[in-house]
């Protein structure tokens, strides 16, 4: 039997909006190969309204993903190169002085985008990056003394390098916290790189793509992810986890109820996009290691080294209710 | 290939809970070990903290090497040898010093952690005081203590930490006692431990020669504890006898070495009521047992009656004992002694103390008879300038020559000795006995406590017919001092007189109180052997208690125990309520013969046994489908129905 087969799906009936995202999907699952897992998570994640981490080495296909998911949502894109000179206004935009009008005229930045892709995040400077988070906090940016909100959705997709740590300004806990998941794209399998080898060039794959929604549809979409059912059940499993975090002699740093919340949204938003009837402990275990890996710290003498491992041994450990 | 020796201080905040577990472990032997493991202890232990706090490198295996051989080679110098308490308990210090040095991981504190213990445990080979037991549970708790800091959460408050640590060992604590109280005890003979006695325990010495001492201390230490089972004789009627010094060079007194004589006890004939009383008779180390005039039967073991009416015991007093006594204070000792016996006891070497001689013969002639003779010198002692004192002058060549005509100060002792040389001078057979005198009857034990200050000496004269006669010179001189003995004259201020010095008197109500307590603990806890058990097990209604019956009734009773304290502990577990869905699906899984992992979702475990456990993979599909929209779907009355079809149609 396969995993995942007596988990009770809805149908996807007449529903548009069902059939959009599914159709969203399949389209991205043409696109990245073997990655079915991180492309769902994706989607969850920006059903639930976050803001993801992708952290991998380069070549593994982090922009890629980020491009034809703004492709596929149909949501405007913009990409942000972060590097060490980076300035907010670079992010955000500047007032400049036209000698025609005699008046200032605000020029927005890149941040004005549905979809932004700020890559190598923790190559600029923490001005810089702050000036991102802020906005991805408050879905508003203020230049000038002046607020002005960013357009809905809004959607930043961060990636970052772990392996080339060496002059670079590693995000802090708190700044971490902003983003709902972290994920790892991992290698393709060997079918799958071939395929990448002589298949069709992905970057035309990604031009030719085309929307399967709106950025109106996405909304209510994200509204209906709010509304999967949650038992009482799952709701004392969500718990117990975040105690176990806090508890775990191998964790220094648990779960904060922010935490909490995001893994209850993710799960839900898992949940929508699995079609599911309800939010399933197995919903809660696909987005664990997503939502809590870069939250938790791990202790100084833990023997679980990467914050996969860590995180599976919570889910070990907690009984589902 | 070299071992890993670094450090990464995750053990910063573990550590100093083990070396402070060791430290307190190691705390009651410190007293008795040498100085340098000590100092070695504290050594190893500063140097581990600071590497870990360094993140150095622990010692190299060859320099750790070399610190054991260059320990043990101490402990060979400083001992000669590497068996015993002392050695052996040295030995575990220092390889406790030396582990802490190799300790890297956890697993070598929880090492640590274990020779704490035996540690704390060892220490009882060398003395088991009142305050030894709260000591170690003490220790215990702190051990276990450091146990949970160091596999538990670092941040978890002390306070719950020692609260656990002190649960578990309530919990431990009923098996404990039941073990204590069951476990069959075997006569010391039989296996016995090597209680550390080479401290040396100041008691009677069996040679006294008073000219030499001048200044006499009185230790507080408890010679023995006595628990008379009627009431107590008078001060004046409480003459322990221990030893007897019949030999006299001139200027000391000797003993005969402690025999047995066969026959001993048909010269001692008795009349009026008996006293009974135990004893409990702090070590010594020598093989003197004290007893009230005249010891009548007696219980101790390798215990016999001595030619001088004393109880000898073959082996030296090495321990605690306790033993019961029936003595007669109105009794007739050795009424006919051959010639060649007699004549020891009037031996006083030729030429010495002239002048004591002269004055004896003066006096006898004076008085006529041996009995008004006696009574003359007492006189004399009584109305003359003589002086009890502890701190006497000290005397010349001839002491009892010095101290009958020029000092005439001095304690017990000076008065024995003058008073049996003077009957010897004359011929009447006289020896010294040396024992206490007296003791203080605490109320709160209602016991009487006699302690080394109460040693005393005093003579004993022989009457052909009437036999050996007590007399005691230093009553004649220091009445109180026998009538209220020492401890009530200190308070009454008549001991100021003889260089004595009252403590407090609520201290002193304090100590007895404090004795009472310890009196009991020994008698109770340490006391508690083969005869007490036996007698706790008859009054139990467990007839002749053997080793096979205790030891049955033990695992029984700790196998009842430990099913009582789990059932409590269980009964407080109050496991989350179940609802229906869980009910129904625990069944099935149940059914399938396999337990889901701890973690394992719904989906994941029907994944895990479909076909493997010969139910329908389409039916484990049906069920787990079921529950989970069941449990976790929105609520639908008819998902249970189905629920509990699919667990039913599951076979």
């Amino acid at each position: 039997m396969q995993r995942g087969n007596t988990l009770p799906q809805l149908p996807i009936g007449k529903d548009s909006e069902r059939a959009a995202l599914e159709n969203a999907r399949q389209a991205l699952g043409e696109i990245i190969l073997g990655k079915d897992d991180q492309i769902e998570l994706a989607l969850s994640c920006l059903l639930a309204r976050g803001h993801l981490l992708i952290e991998d080495l380069p070549g593994l296909g982090k922009t890629m993903l980020a491009q034809s998911l703004a492709r596929v949502l149909g949501l405007s894109f913009s990409r942000i190169q972060f590097t060490s000179d980076l300035l907010p206004a670079d992010i955000v935009g500047v007032s400049v002085f036209r000698k025609a009008s005699g008046e200032f005229e605000f020029q927005p930045g890149p941040v004005f985008s549905q979809l932004i892709l700020a890559d190598e995040v923790n190559r600029a400077t923490p001005k810089a990056q702050s000036a991102l988070l802020e906005a991805m906090e408050e879905h508003q940016v203020s230049v000038d003394g002046q607020t002005r909100a960013l357009p809905e959705p809004f959607f930043v997709v961060a990636t970052q390098n772990p392996a080339d740590q060496i002059g670079t300004f590693p995000l802090p806990e708190s700044q971490l916290d902003r983003f709902l998941m972290r994920l790892e794209l991992g290698y393709p399998n060997e079918q799958n790189e071939r395929e990448l080898i002589v298949g069709e060039d992905r970057r035309e794959m990604l031009s030719n793509l085309e929307a399967t929604t709106t950025p109106d549809a996405l909304k209510a979409l994200q509204a209906s992810a709010r509304e999967v059912h949650m038992s009482d059940a799952l709701v004392d499993y969500i718990q117990a986890l975040v105690r176990e975090t806090r508890k775990s002699p191998d964790i220094d740093i648990g779960l904060s109820p922010r935490g909490a919340q995001a893994l209850a949204a993710a799960a839900r938003a898992h949940a929508f996009v699995r079609r599911h009837s309800g939010v399933y402990p197995d919903d809660v275990q696909a987005v664990f290691t997503a939502v809590a890996g870069h939250r938790l710290k791990a202790a100084g003498n833990t023997s679980h080294r990467t914050a996969a491992e860590l995180c599976q041994h919570v889910l070990d450990s907690v009984a589902i209710p | 290939m070299a071992k890993a020796r670094g450090t990464d201080g995750s053990l910063l905040h573990s550590l100093p809970w083990t070396m402070a577990s060791l430290a307190i472990a190691l705390l009651p032997h410190v007293p008795y070990l040498p100085f340098w493991v000590t100092i070695a202890f504290i050594g190893c232990s500063v140097w581990r903290y600071s590497i870990e706090t360094r993140r150095a490198p622990v010692p190299s295996t060859w320099f750790r090497a070399f610190l054991a051989m260059l320990c043990f080679l101490g402990i060979l110098a400083t001992y000669d040898t590497i068996s015993g308490v002392g050695p052996g308990s040295a030995l575990l210090a220092t390889m406790a010093a030396l582990k802490i040095l190799e300790t890297r991981r956890l697993r070598d504190q929880f090492v640590l952690l274990f020779i704490a213990i035996f540690l704390v445990m060892s220490s009882l080979l060398r003395e088991q005081y009142l305050w030894s037991l709260p000591y170690l549970v003490a220790t215990l708790l702190f051990i276990m203590t450091a146990w949970l800091r160091m596999s538990g959460n670092p941040r978890q408050p002390v306070r719950t930490s020692f609260r656990t640590s002190g649960r578990m060992l309530a919990y431990a604590a009923p098996i404990a006692i039941a073990m204590w109280i069951l476990f069959p005890r075997i006569s010391t003979p039989f296996w016995s431990v090597p209680i550390d006695t080479s401290s040396g325990v100041t008691g009677l010495s069996d040679r006294m020669s008073p000219g030499d001492i001048s200044s006499l201390s009185l230790s507080n230490a408890v010679a023995f504890r006595a628990r008379f089972d009627g009431p107590v004789p008078a001060g004046r009627d409480l003459y322990w006898r221990a030893l007897v010094l019949p030999r006299f060079n001139g200027r000391s007194w000797a003993a005969w070495e402690p025999t047995f004589r066969a026959g001993a006890e048909e010269q001692v004939a008795v009349r009026g009521d008996a006293y009974r009383y135990q004893v409990t008779l702090e070590p010594t180390n020598q093989q003197w047992v004290p007893a009230l005039e005249v010891p009548y039967e007696w219980d101790l073991d390798h215990t016999s009656m001595g030619r001088m009416q004393t109880l000898n015991r073959v082996y030296p007093i090495d321990q605690r004992m306790r033993y019961t006594v029936e003595s007669f204070i109105d009794y007739r000792a050795e009424p006919y002694m051959a010639n060649g016996m007699r004549r020891w006891f009037l031996g006083v070497p030729e030429g010495s103390n002239p002048r004591t001689a002269e004055l004896a013969q003066a006096m006898h002639d004076e008085a006529g008879s041996d009995q008004e003779f006696i009574r003359a010198v007492l006189r004399k002692f009584h109305e003359e300038e003589f002086f009890y004192t502890l701190e006497p002058p000290q005397l010349g060549s001839d002491p009892v020559d010095g101290f009958l005509f020029d000092t005439r100060r001095g304690f017990c002792e000076h008065y024995a000795s003058a008073f049996s040389v003077m009957m010897r001078s004359v011929g009447i057979p006289s020896r010294i006995v040396i024992g206490y005198q007296g003791g203080e009857y605490n109320p709160r034990g209602e016991y009487l406590i006699v302690r080394q200050a109460d040693a005393h000496a005093w003579t004993e004269v022989w009457f052909e017919g009437i036999g050996w006669q007590r007399v005691d010179p230093t009553a004649a001189v220091a009445p109180e001092r026998i009538e209220m003995g020492i401890a009530e004259s200190m308070f009454d201020g008549i001991g100021e007189a003889w260089g004595l010095s009252a403590p407090a008197e609520w201290l002193h109500q304090a100590t007895l109180a404090w004795d009472a307590l310890n009196a009991r603990w020994n008698e109770w806890v340490l006391g508690y052997g083969p005869t007490t058990q036996e007698a706790l097990m008859n009054s139990l209604g467990m007839e002749e208690p053997s080793w096979r019956k205790l030891m049955l009734t033990l695992v029984a009773v700790v196998a009842g125990l430990t099913l009582l304290l789990s059932g409590i502990l269980m009964l407080r577990f109050r496991p989350p309520p179940k609802d229906r869905a869980t009910v129904l699906y625990r069944r099935f899984v149940k059914r399938t013969g396999v337990e889901p992992r701890r973690g394992e979702t719904p989906d994941a475990f029907a994944a895990r046994i479909a076909g493997g456990t010969g139910i329908a993979e389409a039916a484990i599909a049906k069920v787990t489908s079921a529950y989970l929209r069941a449990r976790y779907a929105e609520s639908d009355p008819a998902s249970l129905d189905e629920l509990e079809t699919a667990v039913r149609a599951a076979r």
